[in-house]
């Protein structure tokens, strides 16, 4: 496989996690402006903070307000990380590497594509906007499940998995590296007008909400939504998954000689660190930690793997 | 609507007259529901947007085109096929063994059949070839024929195309497209399978490599990139023949063979599908700031590590002066008289032919010596008075750039419109592969199709659209 391939591959799917990623948080910050919540500027605030967008959003605009935050995130040339620039990219990565992968799996990506021009291209309504989210992430669906039913189980689908898993896990680092405090030991710090709510915000901005009320008996406490995030190895959005898929990847890729290169020391090291810590999960410098060297591994693979 | 047939029509004797080849086809059309065809027309127009079949049209934006789609077939019978496969292959032989000849003794030459200023100032001609026998003697092993018909029984060579044609995609897709559309209406004729074009590209490709050795040569398609006009066409090809598609950024030199950079280190190359134009191959030996290409490929071409196919230098032949003397080259190196007719071709370097199209601009249709894709060119009939004497000019320049041809009746072909069947000006190109001096024509060909009434301008880069065709067994 040509190294500009495996490139195309990785980022094809690092774009599209990211989209998803995006619309998840966009649909957690705009249900609580449905609701009209109090406690909507702070999510908006912690939201454009994770995505490291407050910046630019806030030299165009003087308030966090909802909609111009959401038109921001969904389409603002300014923000480099908009849905729509996203899945351009990720739609060109598919066309460089439109050889490797199915038709399937093109067909859907291009479909998604054509779909976000059409719809934001257009001025977004706020009726639309969470049919909008659904159908894109029902399309996205579509993306992965002919990614796992029609294409053969080779390092093509390993690139495609080691930037879906990366992208996964670094999303799900920076919403906790942007509200460590809130995951903080209760019995340590109690703050002001803290509430369950602000953690179920949390959960919410990942799609989690549902399946750890499950696992926890309807009980949300910080340290068990702590561990949920970074720990629980069923959770498909925790660190400890997404670091575990990506060492799986990695030594199919690399057959018999993966225990000398750097990625997969790297990935080794972020799971034992996770493994290691039993509690207080959410000491600042532990995530950053983490963090840092997931871009570390990123930037390993994009090197011995011959990226361009 | 009533079929109107100013021209020679395919399908319409005359508006109540139907020719055999279409019988089936318009009596089957006759008992379609309109809102029906309407539907599957669109679902045409929406299958090609869903897959990616686009045509970039070079612009400012970064638009993406759908290249229009006709659903109504255009149909050929055998024996009209036949001569034009015999006379396409005549054709490929000839040019093939004219490029080595040029590159070589220039025999074509020392016996005056061809002026010598005609090689030499022309900037298609590749002094890097001289004295170089490339693999397997091949030149043109990809060419694209591009032939029109006038009545009934003659079709003509328009263009051959040998630098880099494209549309062979084109013509599966519309295939694909029809049998998913109209599998009732395809099986009620004996259509030839032209998918099959694929295999034989692959086939021809192979047995082009220089390498001695059995193992599968590694074949390569080389592409300037996503943002070229002919993106999807690449990509689908590579797909089909089960061959990396490449840039020039994934290949380098290494101790005399060409190597393609993949994820576990350097492999070699032994044949390029270049799909890119000899000036962007090598800075080193062409265009100095092109980054399409790969610096010190010619060196390696040269050594016989690599076969580039179609072969460097390959252009001359397409170029539209060397057109009009086509007939004397088959003449010269086959003995044999033209089996498919050239167009009338008046070359404005010719003093007295100059002449003659200077003064009946308003007829002819002008076009440069190395123009392609319908750009560059006058139509004499449509013009105006502006732009007749602009290009006027633009001639008397230049005289050497341009040639001029009657403006031909074309025949024309029943689209598909909302209120019904109506008649559009037509082209075929015809794909025919070339190895070890056997010719392969693909069963069918690309139709292309004027959209606008009366447009004699089939070129996609233009708004052009595209048919299926379909050569009858039977």
């Amino acid at each position: 496989m040509l190294g500009s391939t495996a490139d195309s591959l990785f980022w094809m799917f690092r774009y599209i996690e990211r989209v998803e990623n995006t619309l998840c948080m966009i649909e957690s910050g705009f249900q609580l402006y449905l609701l009209s919540s109090n406690n909507l500027y702070n999510e908006w605030d912690a939201i454009l903070r994770t995505n490291s967008i407050r910046h630019h959003f806030l030299k165009k605009n003087n308030s966090l307000e909802s909609l111009n935050i959401i038109n921001f995130m969904f389409k603002e040339p300014k923000n480099l990380n908009n849905i729509l620039l996203l899945i351009g990219k990720a739609r060109e990565n598919a066309r460089r590497s439109r050889v490797s992968i199915t038709s399937e799996v093109w067909e859907a990506i291009n479909t998604c594509w054509l779909y976000l021009n059409e719809e934001l291209n257009k001025k977004i309504n706020e009726n639309k906007i969470q049919i909008i989210i659904k159908n894109t992430r029902e399309k996205i669906a579509l993306i992965f499940g002919f990614l796992e039913r029609s294409m053969l189980k080779n390092e093509i689908l390993n690139f495609c998995y080691l930037g879906t898993f990366i992208e996964r896990f670094d999303n799900t680092a920076r919403i906790l590296n942007t509200r460590y405090y809130l995951l903080m030991d209760e019995k340590k710090f109690r703050f002001e007008g803290y509430d369950n709510f602000q953690l179920e915000m949390i959960l919410r901005s990942i799609s989690s909400y549902r399946s750890f009320m499950w696992k926890n008996q309807n009980e949300i406490k910080a340290n068990k939504v702590s561990y949920f995030l970074i720990s629980d190895k069923d959770m498909p959005k925790s660190l400890m998954f997404c670091i575990s898929e990506t060492i799986k990847n990695l030594k199919s890729i690399h057959k018999k000689n993966f225990t000398k290169n750097n990625s997969y020391l790297n990935a080794l090291s972020i799971q034992k660190r996770i493994k290691q810590k039993h509690t207080n999960f959410n000491n600042y410098s532990f995530l950053n930690g983490l963090f840092k060297i997931n871009m570390t591994l990123a930037a390993n693979i994009e090197d011995e793997f011959n990226f361009q | 609507m009533t079929y109107i047939t100013k021209k020679y029509d395919e399908a319409f004797i005359n508006k109540n007259s139907v020719r055999t080849n279409y019988k089936k086809l318009i009596n089957w059309f006759k008992n379609q529901d309109n809102n029906e065809l309407r539907k599957k027309n669109s679902d045409a127009m929406k299958f090609f947007q869903n897959t990616g079949v686009s045509f970039k049209v070079y612009s400012n934006d970064d638009k993406e085109n759908l290249i229009p789609f006709d659903i109504i077939p255009r149909i050929i019978n055998y024996k009209e096929w036949d001569k034009i496969v015999k006379g396409i292959t005549q054709r490929v032989l000839a040019i093939n063994f004219f490029l080595n000849d040029i590159y070589s003794e220039q025999e074509i030459i020392k016996h005056e059949v061809i002026p010598v200023d005609l090689i030499q100032n022309n900037p298609a001609f590749l002094k890097q070839m001289i004295g170089f026998i490339p693999p397997k003697k091949t030149y043109n092993h990809i060419s694209g024929i591009d032939l029109i018909k006038t009545n009934s029984d003659n079709f003509y060579v328009l263009e051959d195309n040998v630098r880099v044609p494209s549309g062979a995609s084109y013509m599966i897709e519309n295939r694909d497209t029809m049998i998913k559309l109209f599998p009732d209406l395809i099986s009620r004729y004996k259509v030839f399978e032209n998918r099959n074009y694929t295999k034989n590209l692959s086939e021809i490709l192979k047995k082009s490599s220089p390498k001695k050795t059995n193992r599968n040569p590694n074949i390569v398609l080389l592409t300037p990139g996503i943002y070229n006009s002919a993106f999807f066409e690449h990509a689908f090809l590579a797909d089909k023949l089960g061959i990396e598609l490449v840039e020039g950024k994934d290949l380098r030199v290494i101790n005399k063979y060409l190597n393609m950079k993949t994820i576990e280190g350097w492999k070699r190359v032994d044949v390029i599908y270049r799909r890119i134009d000899d000036i962007f191959l090598d800075p080193l030996s062409f265009k100095e700031d092109s980054f399409l290409g790969v610096p010190g490929l010619m060196e390696v071409y040269r050594n016989k590590n690599v076969t580039i196919a179609n072969a460097p230098g390959t252009g001359i032949s397409d170029d539209k002066s060397i057109y009009s003397y086509i007939p004397d080259i088959i003449k010269f190196y086959l003995g044999q008289k033209p089996i498919l007719k050239n167009v009338k071709t008046f070359k404005c370097r010719v003093k007295d032919e100059l002449k003659y199209v200077l003064d009946n601009l308003n007829k002819l249709v002008v076009k440069e010596v190395h123009g392609s894709g319908g750009y560059g060119m006058l139509v004499g009939p449509l013009a105006s008075k502006t732009e007749i004497s602009k290009f006027k000019n633009k001639i008397i320049k230049n005289p050497y750039n341009y040639i001029a041809q009657p403006t031909l009746s074309l025949s024309t072909c029943p689209i598909y419109t909302k209120k019904g069947l109506t008649s559009r000006h037509v082209d075929l190109r015809c794909f025919a592969l070339l190895a070890k001096e056997k010719v392969t024509v693909t069963t069918g060909g690309l139709t292309r199709v004027a959209l606008k009434k009366d447009s004699l301008v089939v070129n996609s880069s233009q708004g052009g659209g595209t048919k299926d065709t379909w050569i009858l067994s039977s």
